[in-house]
């Protein structure tokens, strides 16, 4: 195969040249910017939170009736509510707990071992009860978890806590220290002790109140608005909802949850009808939290799939036209001894030229544009392994818009160089 | 002139008609998608209140630990909120034309039991000012006057959704409703009001509609209200255990508007936080250094970052994305206008002018241009559907997106400049072929 012809070809055709190296050149920095940023959607989409959770189901209910104001009122319905839930043909586990996974946020606080004069450190905290590791499916690697003592013990002490002022002493601090035991996340026990054994150590807040732990757990992930995603404390507690009413999760025998909400809204109803319910599969509140990442996954996708359409409906276009204008010196090549093939080749080989020259400008301005847009959002820096495949991918859609046209020109019959077009 | 070379750019469409889809459906493509992310861009980005958006300011004062600054972006900035007791304060200054503090609640209302059991309903807490000061629009009614304010009166204002849910549309004023375990009564019904952000507290959630139910801000203490918005707090536990305590204690949880019309004004009401501030740091109080915040409408959604950052780079890629569509129109449309060389050629030994054809082949991309600005608006609206029943899977508002007139201009004029760079060349090139070279090889 000779180079000559081709590149003497295409210098007399700078400009349509020029148009298609800018086209693959914008449509390569546009498409691998797109992969970047749908990636990154993806990889917080994917990451497992550690917990079953398909098949758990979170519960809120949310008092109207007076009567649920007082302490005893709502302690006997949440003693009732857990109750009739696990009544509820098909639950396996119930909590009481604060925690909902997926919903972008929770509570935290901030905590460093007790006794030194180091960094707080920000952690996510909730109340749970000896079933909340159970129905979450994750589980204890040292120590242990509560025991429904535990619960209704520490319940009882926070209640007199709140209860009245406490009094202070001459740091401003509560004078009194509060203890409770509690289950940390392993991630959190190493950011706080490192690697050696967290278990019987103590940590405090800022009130100089402890937390000693009884128990740590193996996977926890819960994306939250400050970087503490896998950072946890439970501590033994009814858990009360900001509302006034009381939340639970409820852990299904596999594939059920979606199945279960109507039995258990109408479980609890019948229990108590003084409130309203919030019967959720947490698999709904997940596609909830991602929703807005879906949107861009989908719409980066649409982007992507009609910026290469365009970009190889254009070389067609253009490959089409510069074989049309070529017919007579393509009709002479044949009739000088030129194969179907020596013609297919050159279409083929030229169109890959000029891909390429577009590739290689298109590789700088993907670089360019991924810092512009890096400027305008905090986003993913571009990988090279991306950008080759990315190359690898317009080379192909190149050749394949390439080789309709390709085959027309080498359809041309040699008797067309003898006629006046 | 113009018609006869419409005429003609129509013929030549028709002529090729794939290859008139293809490019027309091209730059279609191209517009509908820098329409719609342009849109969608803007709809978070725009004005919320162009008539008063330099006269009305959010008020940050820098009651934060000593030990670090709030967190957040930027160390230099004050809580987003404010404490209780600062904002008791600072509403006793007579500088603001108008002013209110506010915060949100979520409170059960009890319809009458015909309508349906009780709903946990999204409650807006402010003073008398809040309607006058954002143009709030009433169907029926109005606001409360400022002594119900004080009281505070058991009064509301209702929005025009909640009214038809409650009373079915009818004029409610002077009704009662039931909240929680108090009677108020309605003295005002908004008519439609749907900022699609909710500018007047973008401090979390701000893509909700506004909400439902207004009622004075006093009720906050014979009611024990708590806010639904964020709470931000430092230091340890106030010693005052309870409901009082969240209202002596630093935390920051309330929003504080001031209409303040005149520069003046404004250097004045800024003097005055600076006062107050001074005094409360000879009481211990404010130990971080004077960071005051009185900050316009509109700088205050951008610090908020009000704009999602996917929407400005959706925005960005979707430019891009029709350079490429307006790159591959001027390929085709000069490999379609050189392909009629012989033509041209024709033309000109019959005395058409150089501009004559110029012009003609202008006037045929700026065609193409237009007719695929009008398909790739059509596609764009289909778009922003998809993108609002979207939203309301998030936000339960469906109404959220929608393109307005400067929107449709701009696609419009997206179009004819896409037309116009594209065509440009093609037509230069087309109108200096040398009318005897092509008549030969006829």
């Amino acid at each position: 195969m000779e180079f000559g012809p081709i590149l003497r070809a295409m210098r007399r055709n700078k400009t349509r040249i020029g148009l298609i190296v800018f086209e693959v050149a914008l449509t390569l920095a546009i498409v691998v910017n797109c992969i970047t940023m749908i990636a990154e959607a993806r990889t917080k989409m994917v990451r497992p939170s550690g917990f079953a959770d398909e098949d758990i189901v979170r519960v809120t209910s949310t008092p109207f009736e007076k009567a649920f104001r007082e302490d005893g009122y709502l302690d006997n319905s949440r003693r009732q509510d857990l109750e009739a839930l696990r009544s509820v043909p098909g639950v396996k586990a119930v909590s009481n707990t604060s925690f909902l996974p997926w919903q972008g946020g929770g509570s935290s606080t901030e905590l460093r071992p007790a006794g030194s004069k180091g960094e707080m450190l920000r952690t996510q905290i909730y109340n749970g009860d000896e079933g909340t590791l159970d129905t979450l499916g994750i589980h204890i690697v040292e120590g242990r978890t509560f025991t429904r003592e535990d619960v209704e013990r520490d319940a009882l002490r926070l209640r007199q806590l709140s209860a009245g002022p406490r009094a202070l002493g001459a740091d401003n601090r509560p004078q009194e220290k509060f203890a409770q035991d509690v289950v940390v996340s392993q991630a959190f026990a190493k950011l706080a002790f490192g690697e050696g054994a967290a278990l019987d150590k103590a940590l405090e807040d800022s009130d100089g109140d402890l937390y000693r732990i009884i128990g740590t757990i193996d996977s926890f992930y819960n994306p939250y608005g400050w970087p503490i995603h896998e950072y946890v404390v439970f501590y033994p507690n009814a858990a009360r909802s900001y509302e006034g009413g009381a939340p639970y999760l409820v852990r299904t025998e596999p594939g059920q949850a979606g199945a279960l909400l109507k039995a258990i809204e109408a479980r609890l109803l019948a229990t108590n009808n003084g409130r309203n319910l919030r019967v959720q599969a947490l698999t709904e509140i997940k596609r909830q939290y991602f929703s807005g990442q879906q949107v861009v996954v989908t719409m980066m996708t649409c982007v992507i799939v009609l910026l290469v359409l365009v970009t190889s409906l254009g070389i067609v276009g253009l490959t089409s036209f510069s074989v049309a204008e070529r017919t007579r010196q393509i009709g002479t090549r044949r009739a000088l001894g030129a194969r179907r093939t020596d013609i297919l080749a050159h279409f083929l080989l030229e169109n890959w030229l000029i891909t390429t020259m577009g590739l290689s400008l298109g590789v700088a301005l993907a670089y360019g544009l991924n810092v512009g847009l890096l400027s305008a959002v905090s986003g993913a820096k571009l990988s090279g392994a991306l950008v080759v495949s990315g190359v690898f991918v317009l080379w192909l859609a190149g050749l394949l818009a390439t080789l309709a046209p390709a085959l027309r020109a080498a359809r041309i019959s040699p008797a067309i160089a003898t006629r006046n077009v | 002139m113009l018609l006869y070379n419409l005429r003609i750019a129509l013929l030549s469409l028709k002529r090729n008609w794939i290859l008139s889809a293809v490019i027309v459906g091209g730059i279609a493509l191209g517009i509908a998608v820098s329409t719609m992310f342009a849109t969608t861009r803007h709809v978070f980005a725009r004005n919320p209140i162009p008539q008063k958006s330099d006269v009305l300011y959010y008020v940050r004062l820098d009651s934060w630990d000593p030990q670090r600054p709030y967190p957040g972006d930027d160390p230099s900035r004050p809580p987003t909120q404010i404490t209780y007791r600062d904002m008791v304060e600072i509403m006793k200054s007579d500088i603001p034309l108008r002013q209110s503090a506010m915060f949100r609640s979520n409170l059960y209302v009890f319809p009458d039991p015909k309508v349906g059991r009780p709903q946990k309903t999204m409650v807006r807490l402010c003073f008398a000012d809040f309607f006058p000061m954002f143009d709030v629009p009433f169907k029926y009614g109005s606001g409360w006057d400022k002594k119900a304010d004080a009281g505070p009166e058991p009064v509301v204002v209702l929005s025009a959704e909640e009214n038809d849910l409650l009373f079915g549309g009818t004029n409610s004023v002077g009704k009662t409703i039931r909240m929680e375990d108090r009677e108020l009564r309605v003295v005002g019904v908004l008519d439609v009001w749907r900022p699609t952000v909710r500018f007047y507290d973008v401090t979390a959630n701000f893509f909700q509609a506004p909400e439902p139910i207004f009622m004075p801000f006093n009720f906050l203490r014979p009611m024990k209200l708590r806010t639904f918005g964020n709470s931000d707090g430092w230091g340890p536990s106030p010693s005052i255990p309870g409901f009082e305590g969240r209202l002596v204690g630093e935390s920051c949880w309330i929003q504080m508007w001031v209409e303040l019309p005149t520069r003046e004004k404004r250097q004045a009401y800024e003097d005055f936080l600076a006062a107050y501030v001074m005094e409360q740091k000879k009481a211990g109080r404010f130990p971080r250094p004077l960071n005051n915040r009185v900050t316009p409408v509109m700088a205050w959604m951008k610090e908020q970052k009000v704009v999602p950052q996917e929407a400005t780079a959706m925005m960005i890629v979707s430019l891009l994305f029709l350079a490429v569509c307006a790159l591959n129109l001027m390929g085709l449309l000069l490999g379609k206008f050189l392909a009629r060389a012989p033509e041209i050629g024709v033309r000109r030994a019959l005395g058409a002018r150089r501009f004559d054809i110029f012009v003609q082949h202008v006037v045929e991309c700026e065609l193409v241009g237009l007719m695929g600005g009008v398909i790739g608006m059509a596609l764009a609206l289909g778009g922003l559907v998809w993108m609002n029943n979207w939203m309301k899977t998030v936000t339960q508002r469906g109404d959220v997106f929608r393109m307005d007139a400067p929107m449709a201009a701009l696609s419009v004029a997206l179009s004819l400049i896409a037309g116009l760079i594209a065509g440009v060349y093609p037509a230069w090139r087309v109108c200096r072929i040398a009318p005897a070279v092509h008549l030969k090889v006829q």
